[in-house]
């Protein structure tokens, strides 16, 4: 997965990199609209990341000429200003996403994997395993090790975000968004308490355990191997 | 000044008419007399009629009268010569009543008079011609004297009252240049300064209320603004100081892996937070602008309250507290904004609650409004502390600030409150014996 980085501020850019490098994906950083654009038209990415303040061309010059180029590729943009217009202005010239600073890096990661994931539709499936935890999707019934878990409709519904994105770390904001459809700054201990339920009836009876607190970014759901 | 202008011109044209009728009469009471003396003596007695002339010219100066029968001059007083130079040629005169005196000017002197031709009496066949002027000189140096006097009249009239106005005026705008020059003075520094009343006519008493009243409200929001400008500074203040000690304090010699990892899982807490702060009061500043714009859906607000009710049933849950819903309601206005503001309510009432109670949201609505009111059992708030909940950074529990709790930055109700207020809705508190209430009320077409 190839990502372009376009971003002025040095220190915002190189984190940025370093982080989405670690994360297993490629990345080229250039610091100018007009590099940004040059590249986007000449190689194939699979995002990029646009900061909307940039020197010669702004993040919203760039999409045009992206857009008017025919190219398809997803855009998440970052954007300093907090205003509605550029919320409306940015997607209305097809914009996949956007996040304004300061945000966290977990978040920014998991709207990058989401919206990776976006088109790559694949055969919906009906089950989700991870170790001995079974999801079963049409019947919104939980297992572990045959036994059944009884969830409320929420508790099912965070678990199977957790079990979709397993291994992928997931903020609270996101999870707050995602399950509960809370998409402003909410009182995120909030998830702390719901996960804290959740865990205790998906992970305390078992071996191993399979949610893990990721601290200062989220929550994972994954098998770790140790 | 034109006032001036026209009466002295009408002072004078009337003095002028007086003069002019006085001349008027003196010369046709002696025409009379001529026409009578002729008509007495007859045309052929000459003598007699130039010695009775005579006799009744005496002690009369200033008129000049001249008589001729025909040709031939029969009466001719001193000074006449222009008489009869005027009366040898016919143009000049007629038969005709004279309507306006005549004038003339001879050696110096002006004269106004008449110049006639008697009507032939039945009885003679000898023409008259009579000509009568009086010298105008007196009343012409007369008017120009007076006319010299009214101009100087006029002229320092006309200063005078320059003079005054100007005095008047000053005088008459003296409170409104104190007026000026308290609003001169008025700094950020003197913004308590006001204009005093008694110190002004009444005229301008309505002025300088709404004067002093603009200055109140721009004091306010002065500050407000201010208020709130250090408040910032005090809240950013302490999680950088925080950071700044803390990443000393770990430089300063050197640490396990883990023993840094968990000093930046700290910085991230406080980075958060000021995070937090800053897209908080932009939320504010938008709103604070008129830049917070609700979009206008319809919006069922049991069912957003419900999604909050399971949002937070994990959370009241661990507390033991129930959430009971009533009621129903239904309305146009933005439904992230809305779940937001009852979020930052629901999310306090809980936090605030007695373990083991209940939290009652009542939804409700009448003459065109929706009421939602939340009420808590728990703590109860003082009116004073009541009175500043939904300011900026306020908290009423000073000590559990920054507790973990999830107890926020004081700006929750402050959010939630400019959030109502760009629905056209406002919002009010109460508490008493224990039990705290919150009262929203939003139109419903806003
Ligand atoms: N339901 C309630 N019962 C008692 N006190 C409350 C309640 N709601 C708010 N308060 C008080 O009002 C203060 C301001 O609330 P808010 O603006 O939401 O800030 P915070 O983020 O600190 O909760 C709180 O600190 C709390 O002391």
């Amino acid at each position: 997965m190839k990502i372009l980085i376009v971003e002025d501020e040095p220190k915002t850019g190189e984190y940025l990199s370093q982080g989405l490098s670690e994360a297993g994906f490629a990345i080229e950083l250039v610091q100018n609209g007009d590099d940004g654009l040059h590249r986007a038209l000449q190689y194939e990415y699979d995002l990029v990341i646009l900061d909307v303040m940039l020197p010669g061309l702004n993040g919203w010059q760039v999409l045009q000429s992206i857009r008017k180029h025919g190219l398809q590729v997803p855009v998440l943009f970052l954007t300093a200003r907090d205003q509605v217009e550029d919320r409306v202005s940015g997607l209305e010239m097809g914009a996949d996403d956007y996040l304004v600073k300061p945000f966290s890096f977990a978040e920014l990661l998991a709207r990058v994997r989401t919206i990776l994931r976006r088109g790559r539709g694949g055969i919906e499936a009906k089950t989700l395993n991870v170790a001995d935890l079974e999801l079963d999707l049409l019947r919104r019934r939980a297992t572990r090790s045959g036994r059944r878990i009884d969830l409320t409709a929420k508790e099912f519904g965070l678990l199977e975000l957790l079990m979709r994105r397993q291994g992928e770390v997931l903020p609270r904001s996101l999870i707050a968004s995602q399950v509960w459809d809370m998409n402003f700054d909410s009182d995120t201990n909030v998830v702390e308490v719901a996960m804290r339920r959740l865990r205790s009836k998906v992970d305390d009876a078992f071996a191993p355990k399979l949610i893990h607190t990721v601290r200062g970014m989220g929550y994972v759901l994954e098998e770790k191997n140790t | 000044m034109v006032v001036l202008l026209a009466m002295g011109y009408l002072i004078v044209a009337s003095v002028d008419h007086h003069f002019d009728e006085q001349d008027r009469v003196a010369v046709q009471g002696k025409l009379e007399l001529i026409q009578n003396i002729l008509a007495m003596d007859g045309p052929s007695n000459q003598e007699s009629f130039a010695l009775k002339l005579k006799d009744s010219l005496v002690g009369h100066h200033e008129l000049v009268v001249m008589v001729a029968a025909g040709d031939t001059v029969i009466f001719r007083t001193e000074h006449a010569g222009f008489l009869a130079r005027y009366l040898q040629d016919p143009v000049n005169y007629s038969v005709r009543e004279y309507v306006n005196l005549h004038s003339w000017q001879d050696d110096g002197h002006k004269y106004r008079g008449i110049a006639v031709i008697l009507p032939e009496s039945p009885g003679t066949k000898t023409r008259f011609t009579v000509a009568i002027a009086i010298d105008a000189q007196q009343h012409i140096t007369f008017m120009d004297m007076f006319k010299l006097q009214l101009m100087l009249v006029g002229l320092v009239g006309l200063v005078l009252m320059g003079c005054l106005g100007w005095i008047v005026t000053r005088r008459g705008l003296m409170p409104v240049s104190n007026m000026a020059r308290v609003a001169e003075g008025i700094t950020a520094q003197r913004i308590d300064d006001r204009l005093r009343l008694d110190s002004l006519p009444k005229e301008l008493h309505s002025l300088a209320i709404s004067f002093n009243d603009m200055l109140d409200r721009l004091e306010g929001s002065f500050h407000r603004l201010s208020d709130y400008a250090s408040d910032i500074a005090h809240e950013l203040r302490t999680p950088v100081n925080t950071l700044m000690t803390q990443t000393q304090v770990s430089l300063s010699l050197s640490r396990t892996p883990d023993q840094y990892r968990e000093i930046l899982y700290s910085n991230l807490e406080e980075y958060e937070r000021l995070a937090r702060i800053i897209s908080d009061m932009l939320f504010l500043a938008k709103a604070d602008n008129g830049l917070m714009i609700p979009s206008r859906q319809q919006v069922k607000v049991h069912n957003e309250v419900g999604a909050l009710f399971e949002f937070y049933d994990a959370l009241a849950a661990e507390k033991n507290v129930r959430l009971q819903i009533s009621g129903a309601a239904e309305l146009q206005a933005d439904p992230l904004m809305i779940r937001r503001a009852l979020s930052n309510l629901l999310s306090n009432a809980i936090r605030h609650s007695q373990v083991g109670s209940a939290i009652e949201v009542n939804i409700a609505s009448e003459s065109g409004e929706v009421r939602i009111n939340i009420a808590n059992e728990g703590d109860t708030l003082t009116p004073s502390q009541l009175e500043r909940v939904f300011d900026r950074f306020y908290r009423a529990d000073a000590s559990r600030s920054r507790g973990d709790d999830g107890a926020g930055l004081g700006l929750g109700l402050a959010i939630t409150r400019s959030i109502i207020e760009a629905h056209h809705g406002r919002i009010s508190a109460a508490s008493a014996h224990g039990r705290t209430c919150f009262f929203v009320v939003i139109p419903i077409n806003a």
